[in-house]
């Protein structure tokens, strides 16, 4: 099957500074994949690119099996397209901008964009400048759905949506992917990426770090136990052992993270008297965090 | 679909389209209207006769009092120029950087249109607006037959096209500029410097004898420095404005499939 998005060596310099490093990405159909990354990663570049906004410096993607430099005008007309900063022609009204893009578009499916437009209570009688950041992003929505698309490019997606929107917006995603169609969203919200995304990419500096499927990523989170005993210990009691990390202690507390097999970390911990133990789960946000921060650079899987 | 964009443009576009139009009918008729009012006046005759400086600063090229010398001083030699260069390089600096610096070029760079489509239906629009005006303007000249200002209708049309030729080629090299730089500013700063330039070399060239071999380098002179209301706007002056327009469009067109959009 013709993976949705497909890049090999996909560079981007500006000047002497590198945007996106030799990236390889392979995006398979029918899935929400999460395009994570802390500001000024690369994300936005990288998408540009595959839409044939940004030129690439070497290297080559391809998108819905075509070349997207060659093949940009079929790549265009079967993907939908959500800027991370959303700018729409101000004195237009909603009702004419969705009239426009459809035209421009050969034309929609009216039904499913009157489907959209009242599943997210868009105004469509106000012109763009009057409206709210939210409202805009609602028309930006329903402008990359109406037609259609077999893959959405969406760059930070329910920015300025109120809670109930960004339900439903998640709601739409997984509708999406269900119908066999693939959601390639960047977002810089680790919470909505968890809930939403099969599988995740994390690019950082240009490069991507790891790339795996939100699953696997949860089992390789560290869990934080929060750990109380009658004495105090030292932290290098559990310091030493398998998998264990960002061990504190203070006093009769101790804190530590872990990956490991719990087996052997249990037996320590009642070898010394414990009064109180708190697991907490797998947190996706700190293993996140940690790629953002800490890891070296690791192309692949 | 193939005129999406320019429809788009003009919708845009059209109170200001529409203020340049009537703002210029008003003038235009208020020129022609009074020009029997000064048909027999030795007096304006006498400003530039003799005085060629001074009749090459206001792009004068016969008689004040003649229809064609009174239209020409009055509006082809300058106002009109100005008018729809205004229009012409104000729309080309905004078609391409404006809209990428507005953040607007993006959304409409990945319909499912090819860039050379999409600068078509720009050039198309600019033609379409400088197209208004200087039908805007022939007509009040053909209106003028009523005061007096009998002038050959094929002069005319030829001079009134040959600065059609004139504002879309600064038009053209200000959405050039704007494409290859990203910078709406940059374009219209040199567009407009371009214009002058060009205007300056028009009108002192017949009076400053270095300048003279130099006339054929203005656009101007070969839109209206040459007696085209009088006489006509010849073969050679469309094939030099049209060779500038294509050579510019093509520049566009390369500088356009480079372009990183935001």
């Amino acid at each position: 099957m013709t993976n949705a998005i497909e890049t090999d060596e996909l560079t981007k310099a500006f000047g002497p500074t590198l945007a996106v490093d030799r990236l390889h990405l392979r995006v398979e159909p029918g899935q929400v994949f999460g395009f994570l990354g802390p500001n000024g990663a690369g994300k936005t570049t990288t998408i540009r690119m595959l839409l044939d906004l940004h030129h690439p410096s070497s290297g080559s993607a391809r998108v819905l099996g075509l070349d997207s430099r060659s093949d940009s005008v079929a790549i265009h007309a079967r993907c939908g397209y959500l800027p991370g900063e959303l700018e729409l022609y101000p004195r237009m009204t909603g009702s004419r901008l969705l009239d426009w893009f459809g035209s421009a578009r050969g034309g929609v499916d009216r039904v499913l964009r009157e489907q959209l437009v009242e599943r997210f209570e868009v105004d469509l009688d106000r012109r763009v400048h009057e409206l709210s950041k939210g409202n805009r992003q609602k028309l930006g929505i329903v402008l990359a759905f109406m037609h259609r698309p077999e893959l959405l490019v969406l760059d930070e997606p329910t920015s300025g949506l109120d809670p109930l929107m960004q339900a439903e917006f998640h709601r739409l995603l997984r509708e999406t992917v269900s119908e066999g169609r693939t959601v390639f969203l960047s977002s810089h919200e680790l919470d909505e990426v968890q809930r939403v995304a099969d599988r995740v990419a994390i690019i950082r500096a240009g490069r991507l770090v790891v790339t795996d499927t939100v699953e696997n990523l949860r089992r390789q989170a560290p869990q934080t136990m929060e750990l109380r005993f009658r004495e105090p210990v030292a932290a290098a009691v559990f310091a030493s052992l398998s998998g264990v990390q960002r061990v504190t202690a203070d006093g009769d507390r101790v804190t530590l993270q872990t990956t490991g097999e719990l087996a052997p970390l249990l037996r320590a911990i009642a070898a010394r008297d414990p009064v109180d133990v708190v697991a907490r789960h797998a947190d996706l946000d700190e293993l996140f965090l940690a790629y953002y921060r800490d890891l070296p650079n690791a192309d692949g899987n | 679909m193939a005129t999406d964009i320019a429809r788009l443009d003009l919708h845009n576009r059209r109170r200001s389209l529409i203020g340049y139009t009537v703002g210029l009918a008003l003038y235009m008729l208020v020129i022609v209207v009074l020009y029997p009012a000064f048909k027999h006046s030795t007096e304006l005759n006498k400003l530039t006769q003799g005085n060629s400086a001074l009749a090459a600063v206001f792009g004068a090229t016969g008689t004040l009092t003649s229809p064609a010398g009174w239209v020409d001083v009055n509006a082809y030699v300058n106002f009109l120029p100005l008018i729809m260069l205004l229009l012409t390089i104000g729309y080309g600096a905004d078609a391409i950087a404006g809209q990428n610096e507005d953040g607007t070029l993006g959304l409409l760079l990945v319909l499912p249109l090819t860039r050379p489509t999409i600068l078509a239906q720009k050039i198309a629009t600019m033609i379409a607006q400088a197209l208004t005006l200087a039908l805007t303007a022939a007509a009040c000249v053909y209106i003028g037959r009523a005061f007096d200002v009998t002038l050959n209708p094929w002069h005319v049309a030829t001079a009134t096209l040959a600065i059609l030729a004139l504002s879309v080629d600064l038009g053209l090299i200000a959405l050039a500029l704007g494409t290859a730089t990203g910078s709406r500013g940059t374009a219209i700063g040199i567009a407009t410097a371009l214009a002058v330039g060009s205007y300056l070399l028009s009108s002192l060239a017949p009076v400053v004898a270095w300048l003279k071999p130099t006339r054929f380098a203005s656009l101007f002179y070969w839109a209206d420095g040459n007696h085209q209301l009088a006489q006509g706007a010849g073969l050679t002056s469309f094939a030099v404005l049209a060779a500038v327009a294509i050579a510019t469009a093509l520049a566009t067109n390369t500088a356009l499939r480079h372009l990183d959009v935001r």
